[in-house]
């Protein structure tokens, strides 16, 4: 009886990808219930394993209830969602105002980012936090690349240094992350392939480090940078307010993807090795997550 | 059978309103009552019942607490809310409605 019961809660749980408290609950009550319905059973006179058969029948499909309850859970409030995309928002109103020149302004906007990202980290990682996340993690990188473009020899030495500590700091937030749930990862890493896209075709190498060409190639893109992040903005908005997993991957892994192809088709700009390096790493992180879950929904 | 359980799907909502507004209960015993109260005519697909309470829960119609029985069981049992109260009066009030136009519609003519 025993086992049976507990490869059915096993079964349940692998299934549910929601909050392990909420998950750990409910599945306490599909036990009691269990529990109930086979010692009513002995007593009619089963037999034990007969009783817990009977019960496991009664309550039906373990992954079916799964998917019920991830939908009654996975759907955040409409206030969820606004304030899951407000940092794509906020990237968006940066640069449709040009204040993204603004050293106070932007120095506000990464330390109001980090500020949430923390806060949220300690309230129990709700829904909303991760697309701040993403942002949070943004710095990290970027140093990793502004330290490729040091003078010759010193790029390795600082890269050797600084590689370890980022992916350390990364495949952290990226593990806690996806212990709640993978999909969680990719939201968290949606802007990533974005950011890097427009990042890699303003410039390059030597390029980067002489400003002004950057500076005025970043001020004739800004508006289809302001329509990429809303874009980012709508698929978030999508994501938490959408019930069923499987269109939640649709809405987040396909905006991605495509402002990504439609940057490197507008831009054409030739990406050198570290920039095709950076972008395919940002590819995978933001993709890998979706494509577990995909293979493990077959 | 399926208009039957049509109409179930359409007042599960109601019905374990309705149930949990009379004393504070959990899932097997939902179940067992709804079973007796209706003489069978409810059979209500268990694994059906935990989605809905929680999704009653989430629009904060019940609330779930957790109680240890004196053999140190765990139970979940669910309270109505105030909202609640005030839904299922709603409800209850619409399904009068609907069921006196529904009698006097299908009841035979005197002639």
């Amino acid at each position: 009886m025993v086992n049976s019961i507990s490869y059915y809660l096993n079964r349940f749980k692998a299934s549910l990808k929601i909050d392990r408290t909420i998950r750990d609950g409910v599945a306490e009550e599909l036990y009691t219930h269990l529990q109930d319905k086979s010692r009513e059973l002995e007593k009619k006179g089963l037999s034990k394993e007969e009783a817990a058969r009977i019960a496991i029948q009664s309550l039906g499909s373990p992954e079916l209830i799964a998917q019920q309850i991830y939908e009654t859970h996975a759907q955040g409030s409409w206030k969820e969602a606004f304030f899951s995309a407000l940092p794509h928002f906020l990237v968006a109103l940066l640069f449709a105002s040009y204040y993204w020149q603004n050293v106070v302004c932007l120095s506000m906007i990464l330390t109001l980012t980090v500020s949430i990202a923390i806060y949220g980290w300690h309230q129990g990682k709700p829904i909303w936090l991760f697309p701040w996340l993403g942002y949070y993690l943004m710095p990290v990188v970027v140093t990793g690349i502004l330290l490729l473009n040091l003078p010759q020899g010193w790029g390795w030495i600082a890269a050797l240094i600084y590689i370890p500590m980022a992916l350390f700091a990364f495949i952290y937030i990226m593990r806690q992350t996806a212990r709640r749930d993978w999909l969680y990862a990719s939201l968290m890493l949606a802007p990533m392939p974005v950011i890097f896209g427009w990042f890699l075709t303003l410039g390059t190498g030597n390029e980067f480090l002489a400003s002004d060409i950057w500076m005025a190639r970043l001020q004739t893109k800004a508006p289809w940078i302001v329509i990429s992040f809303i874009a980012l903005a709508a698929a978030t908005i999508g994501f938490i307010r959408l019930k069923p997993r499987r269109y939640k991957i649709i809405s987040l892994s396909i905006p991605p993807l495509v402002i990504l192809l439609l940057i490197t088709l507008a831009s054409r700009v030739n990406i050198d090795f570290w920039g095709c390096l950076i972008l395919l790493f940002s590819l995978f992180a933001f993709a890998t997550p979706v494509w577990i879950e995909a293979r493990a929904q077959r | 059978m399926n208009y039957v359980r049509e109409l179930l799907k359409g007042n599960t909502d109601s019905l374990l309103l309705c149930l949990i507004s009379r004393h504070p209960t959990y899932g097997y015993q939902i179940v067992k009552e709804l079973e007796k109260r209706s003489n069978g005519y409810f059979q209500f697909k268990e694994g059906t019942l935990y989605p809905a309470l929680h999704r009653l829960e989430r629009a904060h119609l019940i609330e779930g607490k957790w109680q240890t029985l004196s053999n140190g069981q765990q139970r979940r049992y669910y309270y109505i809310t105030e909202r609640g109260r005030q839904v299922l009066a709603t409800r209850l009030a619409t399904w009068q409605d609907f069921s006196t136009a529904v009698s006097a519609v299908i009841q035979p003519e005197i002639i």
